[in-house]
């Protein structure tokens, strides 16, 4: 359960490009934490992609966060989700989210 | 409490009265030590200038007489034919007297007391003799006086030899009824000889050398003073006495400076006792007694007012205060816990009313319908904290149709509990307003969407049974994939469905409805993810394998049954892990008309 808590958020930016690789778990308490990170990091940015190669689970409040920030950056950008695991994609495909975000490296 | 008080206020006194008493004997021991070190030295100056001043009074009655060196060797050469009166007590009719009357009427014009070397020369023998003994006479009532006078033991007139071995007593003061005799502790009568020790003889050599000598032997003291030489024997006064009275009064003062000292220290160190409790243990004592009586009361006001009785500017000052605002901190403090609990209350309170409003928003009687025995159905939400986002909800939208949803709002607790309650109310709305399952999840949508800031949002299955044929029509608004049995008693399989989009997502979304057919017999099953991903300690989830294991697990099972057999399984397998989703299922069994059902399940 504690592991299950943890997320870790890499960033690498790049003039307006930020790509941002999640290591962890995308829950109710971390999906708090990302999103003020990402309230706090997205002036600017107008290409933003995250890295999903490395997370191992996102629940519903994830998930919210991702539809806020997709909102976000259909009106300052474009915003792309890579290396999803074929969990996470089910995930997306279930909630119908894979007709919404944009999902490269699927497989 | 109070006793316990009074032992403290004990425990400190004796501690320093202790010290005190340590203090006292310290000054004590360095009084007498300084005290008796001074005495001594003072001891041996006066002793020293005593002595001195003896022999010279000694030195000076001897050398009154003009013809003393000769009377000395007369003395030394004649001892043994002297008639000697010793110690007499020469105003009265003695022996001398009657001496000196035949001496001044032989020689009227000779004062007695001042012969000279020539007059001595020119009596006759004989008379020589008498004078002799009258001055010798004269001389040892003299020498007796001052021994008196001096309070000493020993005063003698010595003359020795080369070598300093003996001693040849020429005068000898003796106390009034003291023995003339020559053993030992008498009084040596003249002529005497004695031999003396290797100290004596020091003491002798040095005395010449000096002309004075004090040896200190214990409490006696050798004092010798070179007088002359007589027929080439060096003569000396010697004396000996005894220091001990001396000694004893010097000690005696010495304790006495101590015991002032010493008094003088315990007065000092009572003012300082007094001065303690005063000043520093009453003041303590009463702190203390404010901490205990805060520790009961808890009430700050009273410590704070009573400790302003503490009025030292010291430490014990700082302390009081230090104490009185430490008591009002406290108070605030207590009274803010006070708040934060009462509000604590409050909010559980209201989580509580909020749980049982949430769980009656459902419908929550089985059988819900007991009159329609063409389907049977139950369903179960168990919240993660007080309220839950997830729900179910059937109703009947006319005699021939039955709504079904299952729903998860994203997040968990009151925010998704809040949303819930909106989304149930107007999917059910939209449901009882009429149309297929598409249109009022895209009616829902809608509605939702339109006041939605906080973008919350919530999946959504949704089928509308049609009682008669067991037709269900149903769309998913991006919710977990649905289980159907096809045949009764075959297995449970997942409809992998196609999905819309999540309500409450984006406006303008479409949803698709598809069609299946339940046979009499056959049951469908819903869930929330609360299910499948059910985490155990070490991070695993349930899964939908293990789900559908447990579903399978008794294929003619009544739904209260299956949803137990799942609920069974999903404990089991995360043990003592935390919840930490809301956990929602529902199943219906669909019976067919009261004709077509023949077969008959366990209940």
């Amino acid at each position: 359960m504690k592991e299950a808590n943890k997320l870790t958020i890499n960033r690498v930016s790049d003039g307006n490009r930020l790509t941002l690789a999640l290591d962890g778990y995308l829950n109710t308490a971390t999906a708090l934490e990302l999103g003020t990170f990402l309230s706090e990091s997205l002036n600017g940015v107008t290409d933003l992609v995250f890295d999903f190669s490395k997370l191992k689970y996102i629940s519903s409040a994830g998930m919210r966060v991702l539809l806020t920030t997709q909102k976000r950056m259909n009106s300052q950008g474009s915003m792309k989700i890579t290396g999803a695991s074929n969990n996470i994609i089910d995930i997306f495909d279930i909630t119908g989210f894979t007709d919404i975000l944009t999902i490269e490296n699927r497989e | 409490m109070y006793n316990e008080i009074e032992k403290k206020k004990f425990r400190l006194i004796p501690q320093v009265i202790i010290l005190f008493a340590a203090a006292v004997l310290v000054t004590g021991a360095i009084t007498f030590f300084v005290q008796s070190s001074i005495s001594n030295s003072a001891i041996r100056r006066q002793t020293e200038s005593r002595a001195s001043e003896i022999a010279q009074e000694t030195a000076t009655a001897i050398r009154e007489y003009p013809a003393y060196d000769r009377l000395l060797s007369y003395w030394y050469a004649h001892a043994d034919e002297m008639e000697i009166e010793y110690d007499a007590e020469y105003k009265t009719g003695t022996e001398t007297e009657a001496k000196c009357r035949t001496l001044t009427e032989r020689y009227p014009s000779v004062q007695l007391k001042y012969v000279t070397k020539q007059q001595l020369d020119a009596m006759e023998l004989e008379d020589q003799k008498l004078y002799a003994e009258v001055a010798y006479s004269w001389l040892i009532t003299r020498l007796n006086q001052i021994k008196r006078t001096y309070h000493i033991d020993f005063l003698f007139c010595v003359a020795t030899d080369e070598t300093y071995g003996t001693q040849f007593f020429l005068l000898s003061a003796a106390d009034p009824g003291a023995t003339r005799g020559t053993s030992y502790e008498e009084i040596y009568p003249l002529g005497h000889t004695v031999t003396v020790g290797a100290d004596q003889q020091k003491a002798m050599r040095s005395a010449e050398a000096n002309a004075s000598y004090l040896a200190n032997a214990g409490d006696y003291v050798d004092y010798y003073t070179w007088l002359c030489e007589t027929e080439g024997h060096p003569v000396f006064i010697g004396m000996t006495y005894n220091l001990s009275e001396l000694r004893s009064s010097s000690a005696s003062q010495a304790h006495r400076e101590t015991l002032y000292a010493m008094l003088f220290q315990i007065f000092l160190s009572l003012i300082c006792l007094i001065l303690i409790y005063r000043f520093v243990l009453q003041p303590l004592k009463k702190v203390q007694k404010n901490i205990r009586l805060y520790k009961e009361t808890k009430d700050g006001l009273a410590i704070t007012e009573s400790l302003k009785e503490v009025k030292a500017h010291n430490e014990i000052g700082d302390l009081s205060k230090d104490v009185s605002e430490l008591a009002s901190e406290m108070d605030d403090f207590i009274g803010r816990i006070e708040t934060i609990t009462a509000e604590k209350e409050r909010v559980s309170t209201e989580l509580s009313m909020a749980t049982r409003i949430q769980a009656a928003m459902l419908p929550h009687v089985f059988p819900p319908f007991p009159e329609r025995v063409e389907f049977d159905i139950f369903a179960n939400m168990d919240p993660a904290k007080e309220v839950g986002g997830d729900f179910y909800d059937f109703f009947l939208i006319d005699e021939d149709r039955l709504g079904i949803v299952i729903a998860d709002v994203s997040g968990k607790g009151v925010p998704a509990a809040l949303f819930m309650m909106a989304s149930k109310i107007i999917l059910q709305s939209c449901a009882m307003l009429g149309g297929s399952p598409a249109e009022i999840l895209t009616k829902t949508n809608e509605a939702i969407c339109s006041n939605n800031q906080e973008e919350m949002f919530v999946t959504v299955w949704m089928g509308i049974l049609e009682i008669s044929s067991g037709k269900l029509t149903a769309a998913n608004a991006g919710h977990e994939f649905p289980a159907l049995q096809k045949t009764p008693g075959g297995l449970l399989e997942l409809v992998k469905d196609k999905h819309g989009f999540v309500i409450g997502g984006m406006p303008g979304m479409k949803y698709k409805e598809y069609e299946l057919q339940m046979t009499p017999g056959t049951k469908l099953f819903l869930y929330t993810d609360g299910v499948p991903e059910a985490t155990d300690d070490d991070g695993n989830m349930f899964g939908t394998e293990r789900m559908l294991a447990a579903l399978n697990e008794e294929p003619d099972a009544a739904p209260v049954r299956v949803l137990q057999n799942v609920r069974r399984a999903v404990d089991g397998f995360v043990k003592d892990a935390e919840k930490f989703d809301d956990l929602t299922m529902l199943c219906l069994e669909y019976k067919g008309k009261p004709s077509e059902q023949t077969v008959n399940h366990r209940q």
